[in-house]
């Protein structure tokens, strides 16, 4: 039983993690609580669903088709909404509220209310016996595709020029300018990639649990959560906090009810912000 | 005490009297005017705990706090609503109180953060406590307000046209309650300490109490705004007081105008009513709302109350340039 919480925990956190490091990298570099990322992510189960279930294509392809459209529209919305509201915290955070209200209701209307469910290929539904537990073969690869695009990401932070530019930015975005790093290039980039993984999280999700129109308010506040308890503005931070929270998400319900479960997790991430709002491996 | 500008706002409380009047044999139009008032009262009590310059994206919370403790105090302890409503406020305002020293020292966004997840986790435990609460299917027939007896005429509140007059009478005194404050000393302090905390703190303003007070005083009125709603509606459950429509009530506020005191009161009225009026539209409430937050946020950064002297501001210019082309 532990084992199996320890598995689906894995899960939850790769998910967790995915659609974390997006809202954060968006918030590093354009000082913008991208309220909307949530939506992102439920646009991206339905743009996954309608490419894979309607259109036919591969799954994989699908979730690709999927993080491609969503950083366009990341792109799209950073030029034409959050450039202007870079750094004004208060204006940003009502226009990205704004936004997520927008995307949802639209998302009801187009999609209606009801939950939508994707059928896996079969060779995704069945269990892996790892150790003792079984591990749905689903779970296992949403682990997988998500350490894959989280070390991805790592790699690009920490050895390309353009990671270091979003570094330099993250740090005193002024002084980066002032070193001839395109911030506005820079912001629409981070913005695509937030939105890719956000998007294809949400695909993965998607094809878990299920779509409802709904459900970028939950991812939402797991994302703000693994942030805050990793520490704003840090990478690392959001991939420890995901981890953390997605195995107490799944560990906790095993010895209480998920509401308790709910409350105390919720309540832990109101008592850091309090206490240590820099979290666990922040710097501000 | 000026007659002149505040003959004007007796004018328009009696003509708020006579509306029930005019719209009694709807009782759709009278729950409209019940719930426009409830949100009048929700849109004062945040705007108070933002004067500090605290924006809290929780307000629900404070409200269900208020809802279920008038509702239980009627219904297992029998208690008359005169005594049930402030109550609640209290109740309501405890909570702040008890939270709000660790929450005011944070500012900010994370404020904003903090108060989500307190209204999630408000909401949360509002389900889980089913003793109480009833758990997510919530409670039923709570009682109304009860009869009175006035003239030899009995007034049943559980009838929607005298409880629309309750509700504004407690709305219109609660609203002269805290617009007494907003223009008293205490309410200069809130003011200094939103524009700029560190100035207010080097004049010897005790920065962290205010900001506790003001958070205070926003949650009692969102607690009696929570009693309001429990007795009309005679049901409750905790889904209703989540975080989006604590959103809602951010936008009402924001729309019609932060910094004066009537601007979320506009804000409130004009965004529940509209909805409203163009049935048609109801899906697209959202939509509605968030056209008005982007319109106040990129062009009328004051909110909608300051329209009429954007537009004044506007004639004057172009009576001056003909005065100058003539």
């Amino acid at each position: 039983m532990l084992l199996q919480g320890f598995y689906n925990g894995l899960s939850a956190g790769s998910i967790y993690v995915m659609i974390a490091l997006g809202l954060a990298l968006v918030f590093s570099i354009m000082r913008i609580l991208q309220f909307a990322h949530g939506e992102i992510y439920m646009l991206g189960a339905y743009v996954a669903y309608y490419a894979y279930a309607q259109a036919g294509l591969n799954f994989f392809a699908a979730l690709i088709v999927s993080g491609i459209a969503l950083a366009a529209v990341g792109v799209f919305l950073e030029k034409y909404m959050f450039r202007r509201l870079r750094a004004n915290v208060e204006p940003a955070l009502l226009a990205a509220i704004g936004l997520s209200l927008i995307l949802q209701n639209a998302a009801v209307i187009a999609f209606s209310n009801y939950t939508k469910y994707i059928q896996v290929p079969a060779w995704l539904s069945g269990v892996v016996m790892l150790g003792g537990a079984g591990i749905p073969s689903l779970r296992l690869i949403i682990a997988i595709i998500g350490l894959v695009l989280v070390i991805a990401l790592v790699l690009i932070i920490r050895l390309t020029k353009v990671g270091r530019a979003m570094v330099a930015i993250s740090q005193d975005s002024d002084a980066a300018a002032l070193h001839g790093i395109n911030v506005n290039r820079i912001s629409s980039l981070s913005m695509a990639i937030g939105c890719a993984m956000a998007a294809i999280a949400g695909g993965l999700m998607g094809a878990l649990l299920g779509l409802s129109p709904y459900m970028g308010t939950f991812a939402l506040t797991k994302a703000i959560a693994v942030i805050i308890l990793g520490g704003i503005g840090s990478i690392p931070g959001a991939i420890l906090g995901g981890f953390i929270i997605g195995l107490l998400d799944n560990l906790l319900p095993l010895y209480t009810n998920t509401t308790i479960a709910a409350i105390a997790g919720f309540s832990v991430i109101i008592i850091i912000l309090l206490i240590r709002p820099r979290g666990l491996l922040g710097r501000e | 005490m000026r007659l002149g500008r505040n003959f004007g706002w007796l004018i328009v409380i009696v003509v708020a009297f006579l509306i029930p009047l005019l719209l009694h044999d709807s009782q759709y139009f009278l729950s409209v005017f019940v719930m426009c008032l409830i949100n009048v009262l929700l849109t004062s009590s945040l705007r108070s705990t933002a004067s500090t310059g605290q924006v809290s994206l929780g307000i629900m919370a404070f409200m269900g706090i208020g809802a279920f403790t008038s509702a239980l105090l009627m219904m297992k302890l029998s208690f008359p609503i005169w005594a049930a409503l402030p109550l609640a406020g209290l109740a309501a305002m405890a909570v702040a109180a008890v939270i709000g020293f660790p929450f005011v020292r944070v500012t900010g966004l994370y404020f904003a953060m903090v108060t989500l997840f307190f209204c999630e986790v408000i909401r949360l435990i509002l389900t889980q406590w089913r003793t109480m609460t009833g758990g997510s299917t919530g409670i039923v027939n709570i009682p109304s307000v009860g009869t009175i007896s006035v003239l030899g005429l009995n007034i049943n509140f559980s009838h929607i046209l005298p409880y629309s007059y309750f509700a504004l009478f407690v709305t219109v005194v609660s609203l002269l309650i805290l617009y007494r404050i907003d223009r008293s000393h205490l309410g200069t302090h809130f003011a200094s300490i939103g524009q700029d905390e560190s100035v207010a703190e080097s004049i010897g303003i005790n920065v962290i109490w205010f900001k506790v007070f003001s958070f205070c005083i926003g949650c009692f009125f969102a607690g009696v705004a929570g009693s309001l709603y429990a007795h009309f509606l005679t049901v409750l459950y905790p889904d209703v007081f989540s975080i989006f429509p604590s959103i809602y009530i951010l936008i009402y506020m924001v729309a019609g105008g932060r910094k004066s005191f009537i601007g979320p009161i506009l804000g409130a009225i004009i965004l529940t009513v509209i909805p409203e009026l163009f049935l048609s539209l109801k899906t697209y409430q959202p939509f509605i709302y968030v056209a008005f937050l982007y319109i106040v946020l990129y062009s009328m950064p004051g909110g909608l109350v300051t329209l009429p002297g954007i537009i004044g501001a506007r004639f004057a210019t172009m009576r001056q340039a003909r005065l100058r082309n003539d």
